[in-house]
């Protein structure tokens, strides 16, 4: 410790609160705050002179506060009157127009529209409609979504009334629009494109086959023709409901397409408004670099996705064998991998495939795929889509033991379900029922109290398992430790932690993975679920970061420049 | 495929924890809050962020049990970290293990053992009738901690807040939009708060942002004769003193001005807004309304129409 004097000025100070206290003795305190806790002097000086002084100091009167907002909230636009102001409602924005106005010499953008009440159709009745102005240029107003508008004011004119969305009033966006807007003759690229709506985009045919819809009622069929778009950012498919006659190759500019989502696979449709137009770019990307960058990759796979170019190696393969309605059926199924990930793969038919030739490299062209539980099945209905290749085409073995792809979390949250990933994030929070558990012997499903959701009161068995909640990148996750992952984390064994529960109680076990864990940073293997209800990884391996802080630190001067 | 994904409606969602040392987040003066039982607070920082949940950490310097208004018993204390306090609050609607956690807790700051604090809490916010705003935690979770994983969330806190300094910088530079932010390169998550944050806070200085972190970081890297100040001015006896709260005309003044140039876009700034605005500074609803009286009665102020004000150019 340099500069005995150092903390003079300190212990002066905290004399003055404590006279008579011996000096060394606030020393040593000063010391061990800096020492063993971090803490600086002068951030400890307050509690050190709490220490010493034995006399409890004053309490502060406690105040009561309450927010002097005088909010008005309606659910219905004719509960408002013509001189309200700072209401609040939630609505349907049924249009939303935008005008340049001239203010005062400066040019303004203004938006009015229509919006109608009772956004979620619960009052039953009719629907009342009325006109607003939004002068806060507010970028989340978008035709078909339901807003909360808060801070609005109702405006009369000519005994007209309206609503007036204020600079200072704040819209929440409670359903995002069904139908946004883009800005008609706006190419957006394939990888941008809405999950709904009408859109403009350029894009090269890849190809395009005739082919029928059914009616359901056994009426007939429609000839539609189907086929793929690709840009340099992707590819799609569509479904034209009109003649479309133009050649594999030909770029095309295509005005007021829609873009309907199946599964997680958005598609276009063309009908009678799309205008079509061959488009002229030199610049464009030909036929063939399009086509490599349409092959797929597995972390690429998305439930619905058709059309499917792939190249992977198959690691497993087995024949299973049903029956269905009298008839004795057979389907083929196996894991594949490439340096993305691993999924399975199905096939209806029989596939030149030994199980000794494996892991066997293939190229799988015109594929479908069906997710179960988040995990892509790549699904083959006829021999010819599949071509075996002599080579893998990227380098090296794949280490399927630790085929683990890094991504970071923010990545995982928004993307699709995947299996073999690896990331990184912090515990903020470690759920009460963490510890033991015991499970369904039918099932597996977690008991409460005893009793199965399905199969009711059973026997269970133990098992141990950690519920945690992983953050990162201003997105959350949850995070589901299995028995020996959890237990390796918290390098204990499971009679060990049933010990310590039965002695202390699962409380006191719980706090204790909380000060082993919370606010840690750690690495985490195993699969992600996203579902649409959050998203949730299921974790068989996780060990505490082991982030150097000093170096952390000096990283972070250099990156910003500190100092 | 980078198409959007659809969000379900009225979904209620965890919101993740913010990395944040104390003066940013006490500092706040900003609130959000939807009128769903179940929409997030929010509380947005200076720097833009709009926090539902942090993740702190530093010395717990006081904790007390208070008795409440219903005889109920709460327990408040205070946190320390470099940049300054945290408070918060354990009350009986804790959830049980925190209710065990913070009784253990209290008998071992009591025997005046130094303590450090990691918690995950959720943001809370009230404004006094004064107007005055107060920022807290309400902790969900909390464990004690080693000296080098307080270390290890300093420099993550401070990996953050150089994180926001930098967005916020960037910010200054673009329209207050969505589009215009997103072509700057400002992350996402931070736009709705950057726009608030600069609506409601106007121009701010970070130069002490940047001295917290760099203070933090020498404390993170052990660097402690470096990190000593002087010893501050105590006033343990006065806890609380209202002297900053209360604006004299002079001040009131300066802050109507700052807020009309900050709010208006060229329609002047609405009476309710600016009312709000002020009350966030500390200014009460009767002083803003005497002062803006009294600002138009001297021309400083016009009302080009009823309720809306404007500087006289």
């Amino acid at each position: 410790m340099s500069g005995d004097d150092r903390y003079d000025d300190h212990i002066s100070a905290v004399l003055q609160e404590c006279p008579g206290v011996d000096r060394d003795e606030i020393k040593a305190a000063f010391q061990k705050y800096e020492e063993e806790f971090f803490i600086p002097p002068q951030d400890a000086i307050r509690s050190i002179i709490r220490r010493f002084k034995s006399e409890t100091d004053t309490k502060p009167a406690a105040k009561a506060g309450q927010s002097n907002r005088t909010t008005k909230k309606v659910n219905r636009l004719s509960e408002l009157k013509s001189d309200d102001r700072d209401i609040e409602i939630e609505v349907e924005i049924v249009s939303h127009n935008v005008r340049e106005q001239m203010i005062r010499g400066e040019s303004k953008s203004i938006a009015f529209g229509l919006l109608e009440d009772d956004p979620w159709q619960e009052g039953g009745g009719e629907r009342t409609r009325w006109e607003y102005k939004d002068w806060g240029n507010n970028s989340n107003i978008a035709p078909g979504s339901v807003v909360r508008i808060e801070g609005a004011s109702v405006n009369e004119y000519q005994g007209r009334m309206s609503l007036n969305i204020n600079q200072s009033s704040r819209i929440a966006v409670l359903r995002e629009g069904t139908r946004p807007v883009v800005a008609p003759g706006e190419p957006v690229d394939i990888s941008d494109l809405p999950s709904d709506g009408y859109v403009c985009i350029v894009g090269r045919l890849m190809s395009s086959r005739p082919d029928q819809i059914h009616r359901r009622d056994g009426s007939g069929s429609i000839d539609v023709i189907r086929g793929r778009l690709a840009d340099e950012s992707g590819a799609i498919g569509f479904l034209s409901w009109e003649p479309f006659e133009y050649e594999v190759g030909t770029l095309l500019k295509i005005d007021g397409a829609q873009v309907k989502t199946f599964r997680d696979t958005p598609e276009l449709n063309f009908g009678r408004t799309t205008k079509i137009e061959p488009f002229h770019d030199a610049s464009f990307a030909d036929t063939d670099s399009l086509k490599e960058g349409m092959v797929s990759t597995i972390s690429k796979l998305r439930d619905g996705s058709k059309d499917v170019e792939i190249v992977v190696n198959i690691t497993s393969w087995e024949k299973r064998t049903f029956t269905k309605e009298g008839q004795e059926r057979h389907l083929w199924s196996g894991q594949i991998a490439d340096p993305t990930g691993q999924c399975r793969v199905s096939a209806w038919t029989e596939l030149p495939i030994e199980t000794s030739s494996l892991p066997l490299t293939v190229r799988i062209t015109d594929a479908r795929v069906r997710a179960w539980q988040g995990i892509p099945d790549i699904t083959i209905d006829r021999e010819d889509q599949i071509t075996i290749l002599e080579e893998t085409p990227w380098e090296g073995e794949l280490d399927l033991e630790n085929l683990k792809i890094e991504v970071p979390l923010d990545e995982l949250v928004s993307g699709p379900s995947r299996v073999g990933i690896s990331t990184k994030g912090t515990i903020v929070s470690v759920r009460e029922d963490s510890g033991t558990i015991m499970r369904c012997p039918e099932c597996r499903r977690v008991l409460r109290e005893g009793q199965c959701f399905e199969h009711g009161a059973v026997e269970g068995n133990e098992d141990v398992r950690l519920r945690l909640v992983l953050d990162d990148k201003a997105v959350t996750c949850a995070l589901l430790i299995s028995k020996d992952a959890a237990l390796a984390l918290l390098e204990t064994d499971h009679p060990t932690m049933v010990d310590q529960i039965q002695a202390n109680g699962s409380m006191a076990y719980v706090q204790t993975i909380r000060d082993k864990l919370l606010g840690c940073e750690v690495d985490v293997t195993g699969r992600i679920i996203n579902d649409g209800q959050g998203a949730m990884i299921l974790c068989d391996g996780a060990t505490l970061s082991t982030t150097d802080t000093g170096l952390k630190a000096t990283e972070l001067r250099a990156q910003w420049g500190l100092q | 495929m980078g198409v959007a994904m659809m969000t379900p409606s009225r979904q209620i969602q965890r919101q993740p924890a913010w990395f944040m040392l104390a003066s940013e987040f006490g500092e706040s003066t900003l609130n959000e809050k939807g009128s769903g039982e179940f929409d997030p607070t929010f509380v947005i920082t200076k720097l833009g962020a709009k926090v539902n949940r942090v993740v702190v950490s530093g010395l717990v310097e006081r904790l007390e049990i208070r008795e409440t208004s219903n005889g109920s018993q709460m327990y408040q204390g205070q946190l320390r970290d470099p940049s300054g306090l945290h408070y918060f609050s354990v009350g009986e609607y804790a959830s049980e293990s925190m209710q065990e956690f913070i009784v253990h807790l209290l008998g071992k700051v009591d025997s005046g053992e130094p303590v450090l604090l990691c918690m995950t809490a959720k943001a809370r916010w009230y404004q006094t009738d004064e107007g005055a705003v107060y920022t807290s935690l309400r902790p969900e979770e909390a464990a004690i901690v080693s000296r080098d994983r307080y270390a290890s969330w300093l420099v993550r806190a401070c990996a953050a807040t150089l994180n926001r300094l930098d967005q916020h910088q960037k910010s200054l530079n673009c329209e207050p939009s969505k589009e215009a932010m997103l072509k700057e390169g400002i992350h996402k998550e931070l736009i709705d708060g950057l726009i608030a944050a600069q609506a409601h806070y106007g121009q701010i200085d970070t130069e002490g942002y940047r001295l917290n972190v760099m203070q933090a970081l020498d404390i993170a890297e052990g660097k402690m004769a470096a990190a000593t100040t002087a010893p501050p001015k105590l006033n343990l006896s006065e806890p609380t003193s209202d002297d900053e709260n209360e604006g004299d005309g002079e001040d009131l003044q300066a802050v109507i001005l700052e807020c009309i140039q900050a709010m208006d876009n060229g329609e002047g700034v609405d009476f309710e807004s600016l009312v709000r605005n002020l009350g966030a500074r500390g200014f009460s609803r009767e002083q803003s309304e005497a002062e803006l009286d009294s600002m138009s009665d001297e021309g400083i102020l016009h009302e080009p129409r009823f309720g809306w004000f404007k500087i006289v150019a």
